[in-house]
């Protein structure tokens, strides 16, 4: 009954994403039906270049350009408006891009602020959030350095804490622990494992098999296909709670 | 809405002070515009004000008559020096007495500006105007004298009072009374001198210091007998109805001159529209220069916000992946451009007024100052930061996300 009434948070149907024309073409996702449901903490793994990346893309509904369906929240989102997309991207979504995508003009602080420009918040509030937000990351001494002056795992954790600020509901986090060594890749993903045991629905691409327990389900792709999907619901982390020398992050809401 | 366009105020800044030899040197086009524009306003209406304070201070109720109906200020500019010397005046030395006739007008003074040589012991600069007028444009101009009488309707002979420095010209004195003064070759004697007024910028368009005054019947007969009336001064009575005189001089004129409406009747701020050559050549010039360089300066503008917007294609396609709508995206650059042509205008509002009081140096009135023209600028301003700043925006608003991102 419930899961009638509850929609699934994203629901893919054939989807389908080709680049190129004529001989060039090729299928980046091929006919790909996926389903997941709120609160699901899904890894995706699988080899350079399957899609994984592009599959993000269209589920942050960065690109449009697809066939097949696509439903999030139960709405097809060809029938949702360009205006209503960019709020549904502001508001439920938090993107963690793959190459950072940090804008470099800005400062640390101000990077990470940025999503909250587009919620209406006033720019001490803004900086306010961003900076207890970085506090948590441990990079509040970098809050005014500029993207170029920071290491590549520094980078990469302003990346996360941009998509964090928001407390979206959807975390799309591609690769979010790539340039981290170990010890700094488990807090990120004690903090995501935070987010996702308070309810939140978070797609993770990873190249890392050992982070894939922090996991509720663990999807593989090749050649633009789905190859396993695990479609367990139990949450693993529970017996697989890494000994954490990290001492416990702690969001203070409000 | 309001906090965003604040915030898009804060990047704006932010933005220009980082590439500031850029935004100054798009912003000097705006600026020149602007300064010119602002140099012309302050002078005209400096030198309308002083036009008004003339006319305020005979008692406000003077109106002007001129042959024709233009009262356009750009065909004067052209029509000004035919209408004095050679253009057969619509005006008779009948409309005169028709007018004196109406009932609530004072004093009338028709002005004929003759050019001729003025010369004593020595002659004077070429363009020392020769005016034929009435004994009661003493007191419809202001005019006051230094030494001597003015013009008398019980003197009959050729006598002529002269402005100050015309004396000191001619005679190479100030105190020139009762000396002998050849215009067109008769004699004229000195009966007075006027006070020193320093105002060529005045309703008669005469520069009173430099003028020799003669009496009207004098004057038609150094112009071959013709009444050659370039305007009529009208004063009313205090405290009567100006309007309503205006309507019973216009409509008598137009009885005399055969139902025709060949004259222009002006009063108050139509009056105070300077009317000096040497003005609207200064605004000529200047409003060529502004309308180029407001046109030069906006190009200028929507290049470097194409500019812009193609280096931070990156930046627009991550915004839009945090949540920006395509309005946040325009307006984050159509404010830009908007900081740009304000920031011009303001500057270019103060060049503008440096301009005018390095120039009114060589002019005898100061600019003037009036929100007015603080309202111009900074319209114009506005506007071309709208204007050329418009299309850019839509451009990066039109920008697609996930090409943005992976934009190199
Ligand atoms: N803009 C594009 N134009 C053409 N082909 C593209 C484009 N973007 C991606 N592709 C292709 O789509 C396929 C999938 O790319 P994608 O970036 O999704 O891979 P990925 O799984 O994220 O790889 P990686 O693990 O290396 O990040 C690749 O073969 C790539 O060449
Ligand atoms: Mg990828």
């Amino acid at each position: 009954m419930a899961d009638v009434t509850i929609p699934p948070v994203i629901h893919l149907r054939g989807l389908e994403k080709r680049f190129g024309i004529g001989d060039a073409e090729h299928s980046a996702i091929d006919h790909i039906n996926l389903t997941i449901k709120k609160g699901e903490f899904v890894a995706i793994m699988g080899p350079s270049g399957c899609g994984k990346t592009t599959l993000l893309n269209i589920l942050g509904l960065l690109d449009r350009s697809f066939d097949g369906d696509y439903e999030l929240d139960g709405q097809s989102v060809d029938t949702i408006s360009k205006r209503k997309q960019a709020r549904i991207r502001s508001q439920q979504i938090g993107f963690v891009f793959q190459n950072f995508n940090l804008v470099p003009r800005l400062s640390v602080i101000e990077n990470v602020a940025l999503p909250l420009i587009y919620k209406g918040i006033i720019r001490t509030k803004r900086l306010k959030i961003a900076s207890e937000i970085l506090r948590n990351f441990h990079l509040n001494e970098r809050e005014y350095y500029m993207p170029h002056q920071l290491s590549g795992g520094q980078t990469q954790r302003v990346a996360i804490a941009r998509a964090l600020v928001n407390e979206p509901s959807i975390i799309l986090a591609d690769e979010p622990t790539g340039n981290l060594d170990s010890r700094a890749s488990h807090i990120i993903m004690e903090e995501l494992s935070d987010l996702h045991k308070r309810g939140n629905t978070i797609i993770m691409v990873t190249h890392n098999p050992r982070l894939t327990t922090y996991a509720s389900r663990v999807i593989t792709m090749l050649d633009g296909r789905i190859d396993t999907d695990t479609k367990s619901h139990i949450a693993p982390q529970k017996n697989r709670r890494h000994k954490k020398p990290v001492r416990k992050t702690k969001r203070n809401k409000k | 809405m309001r906090f965003l366009l604040l915030n898009h105020a804060q990047n704006a800044y932010q933005s220009l002070r980082s590439s500031r030899v850029r935004s100054f040197l798009t912003m000097l086009g705006v600026t020149i515009g602007i300064a010119s524009i602002t140099a012309i306003l302050a002078l005209s209406s400096g030198a309308s004000k002083i036009i008004s304070d003339q006319i305020s201070s005979v008692g406000g109720n003077i109106a002007v008559i001129r042959p024709g109906t233009t009262t356009d200020p750009i065909a004067s500019i052209t029509q000004s020096g035919l209408n004095r010397d050679y253009a057969a005046s619509t005006l008779t030395e009948a409309d005169i007495t028709y007018i004196t006739n109406i009932t609530n007008v004072r004093s009338i003074a028709p002005l004929m500006v003759l050019s001729g040589t003025i010369k004593a012991d020595s002659v004077a600069p070429i363009n020392s105007p020769i005016v034929a007028s009435t004994p009661s444009l003493a007191d419809i101009s202001n005019l006051q004298l230094r030494e001597g009488q003015f013009l008398d309707n019980g003197i009959n002979q050729n006598v002529v009072v002269v402005g100050s420095d015309l004396s000191v010209n001619v005679f190479g004195t100030e105190s020139s009374i009762g000396r002998i003064l050849s215009i067109h070759n008769q004699s004229f004697t000195v009966i007075g001198i006027l006070k020193k007024l320093n105002d060529p910028m005045n309703y008669n368009s005469v520069d009173f210091d430099n003028t020799a005054i003669i009496n009207f019947a004098s004057g038609k007969k150094l112009n071959n007998n013709v009444a050659q009336i370039q305007q009529i001064n009208v004063k009313t009575k205090p405290d009567t109805d100006l309007k309503a005189t205006i309507s019973d001089i216009s409509k008598a004129l137009v009885n005399s001159h055969a139902g025709e409406h060949d004259f222009s009747i002006l009063t108050g701020e139509q009056i105070a529209k300077p009317t000096s050559q040497l003005f609207y050549a200064i605004a000529g010039g200047s409003t060529a220069i502004a309308a180029v360089s407001l046109i030069v300066g906006g190009i200028g503008i929507m290049n470097i916000m194409l500019v812009t917007v193609a280096e931070r294609t990156r930046e627009i396609g991550i915004r839009k992946a945090l949540g920006a709508s395509n309005s946040d995206i325009s307006w984050q650059f159509l404010i830009e451009s908007l900081a740009i042509s304000l920031g011009g205008g303001i500057s270019g509002y103060i060049c503008g007024y440096i301009l005018a009081f390095g120039i009114s140096h060589f002019l005898t009135f100061d600019p003037a100052f009036s929100w007015e023209i603080v309202a111009i600028a900074l319209t114009i301003s506005v506007v071309m930061g709208t204007l050329f700043g418009l299309y850019p925006a839509m451009r990066a608003a039109r920008k697609d996300p996930i090409e943005s991102l992976y934009q190199v």
